[in-house]
């Protein structure tokens, strides 16, 4: 075990792992130039064994694997609003969302029958929603990185939702329903590769490559949340597009390999 | 392009300044934000009187750049680097009083203008704070200047920083009373400046008439 215990942490952005529990410690560990404050108060739980813990409180030998991020509590400003107006557009998605499952449980149970057409995603009670959050904040964040293509553009462009069929068309994970960390993490995956499918066709294999990676280091914040929570198809504009030229269209665009 | 520069009052800047400002407004993908955001911070330190503008500029940017790209790339620029500056105050307020002042400025304005989701950037309140505390020290007390300014920023932004913060306010009035009452040194001026703000505030963050005609009004001797 390396001797932590001994050399206090020099925290730089690029070390730390994101708090995960207790979003209510809360505690101001910088001032707001960045300097740490001295840490005066015992952390919660598991920091008693006196030994000098990453200020988000897991010891060395903590294992999950995450993307090393900056610590969540003492961001640079960018960072600080953003993630602030994300969360304020995650709790709004969330109301909505409520607003919808309720309205369906109500009409469903209306009719007596159970609506065929119910989204499975939408069958989930509200007790049975994932509120955590950091964990919204977190899917949110990787479902940006998601739509921030253009892959994703050129595939909301090309199919408009109500053609999209299931098992064909890549569907936006549903942030709200509970599932494992392991289980969402891999769905996001599928869905992003999935969405590849949509990808320019690859003219000069660098230039799709580099805006490729300038889009996915710019951290955007969804102006039009999840259209799937909300949006009605008398709001979509899209054009239909036929469907039977569609495997011939994604065959002519993929990128030579 | 000159509504623009009228606008935004862009001829008191040197060509480069002004071509690079107008190329960011016509088209924020179009330029180096990062080159616009430092740009915009170091005129604001130089220039007091840019400030507004600058602040004007910001909003302005982040709106195009959010409804062309839904992207936040120049106000991430810019709150870094008003960080960084924000990070050395101490160092610039011993080189220039004058730059930390226009410092103190610009990072009102900027909690002033740009909001999110109609709330002043929860970020920014601290950092704000932390300048209006600094203001209030008795070396600061003896400069009418940084009492000036003090008095500015709390007729501007006192208000919002007391929502979304009160017991720091009360904190730093506190420090005011205690400046006006027990300050050597103290110009007329400042402490006609803070007699003001603490008739300011008292009345809700507004003047009554009768202080409005003391402080504002030509006496007719």
């Amino acid at each position: 075990m390396s001797s932590n215990s001994q050399k206090r942490r020099q925290i730089t952005g690029g070390d730390l792992r994101k708090n995960a529990p207790s979003p209510s410690h809360y505690g101001r560990k910088r001032g707001s130039d960045g300097q740490l404050r001295s840490q005066g108060d015992p952390q919660p739980s598991l920091g008693a064994k006196g030994e000098h813990r990453h200020t988000d409180n897991r010891s060395e030998s903590f294992t999950t694997p995450e993307t090393v991020r900056p610590l969540s509590r003492c961001k640079d400003w960018g960072s600080e609003v953003e993630e602030s107006e994300m969360r304020m557009s995650v709790n709004r998605d969330m109301q909505r969302y409520r607003r919808r499952i309720l309205t369906a449980e109500f009409s469903s149970r209306e009719r007596k029958v159970s609506s065929g057409s119910c989204d499975s995603r939408d069958s989930a009670s509200p007790t049975e929603l994932e509120t955590d959050e950091n964990v919204l904040l977190r899917r949110q964040k990787q479902i940006n990185y998601g739509k921030n293509t253009l892959a994703y553009d050129r595939y909301i462009k090309e199919v408009p939702k109500h053609l999209r069929q299931s098992g064909v068309h890549p569907r936006t994970p549903n942030k709200f329903r509970k599932y494992s960390r392991r289980s969402w993490d891999q769905q996001i995956k599928m869905w992003k590769v999935k969405l590849h499918t949509w990808d320019p066709p690859a003219q000069d294999g660098d230039l799709q490559a580099i805006e490729q990676i300038d889009l996915g280091e710019v951290m955007d914040i969804e102006l039009d949340p999840d259209g799937e929570t909300c949006k009605t198809s008398a709001g979509d504009e899209m054009d239909c597009f036929s469907v039977t030229p569609r495997k011939m269209k994604k065959t002519e665009e993929l990128p030579q390999v | 392009m000159d509504s623009v520069c009228v606008e935004y009052k862009l001829q008191t800047l040197d060509a480069g300044a002004q071509n690079l400002l107008k190329a960011a407004l016509k088209d924020p993908r179009a330029v180096d934000l990062e080159k616009v955001a430092t740009a915009i911070v170091d005129l604001s330190l130089k220039d007091s009187s840019f400030c507004k503008e600058a602040g004007r500029i910001c909003y302005a940017l982040i709106q195009e750049e959010a409804k062309d790209a839904n992207s936040t790339v120049f106000r991430r620029n810019l709150l870094t680097r008003l960080q960084q500056e924000f990070t050395v105050r101490k160092e610039t307020r011993k080189r220039s009083v004058s730059q930390w002042v226009c410092l103190v400025n610009f990072i009102c304005t900027i909690f002033d203008y740009l909001k999110v989701n109609n709330q002043p950037m929860a970020a920014l309140v601290q950092p704000v704070y932390d300048c209006l505390f600094r203001l209030v020290q008795p070396d600061a007390l003896t400069n009418e200047e940084e009492v000036d300014c003090l008095a500015m920023q709390l007729h501007r932004i006192g208000e919002q920083l007391e929502r979304a913060e009160a017991g720091r306010m009360d904190e730093l009035f506190y420090a005011l009373r205690d400046g006006f009452l027990l300050q050597e040194r103290l110009s007329s001026m400042a402490r006609l400046l803070l007699l003001e703000v603490l008739e300011f505030r008292a009345g809700g963050w507004k003047l009554s008439d009768t202080a409005q005609q003391y402080y504002y009004s030509e006496v007719a001797n």
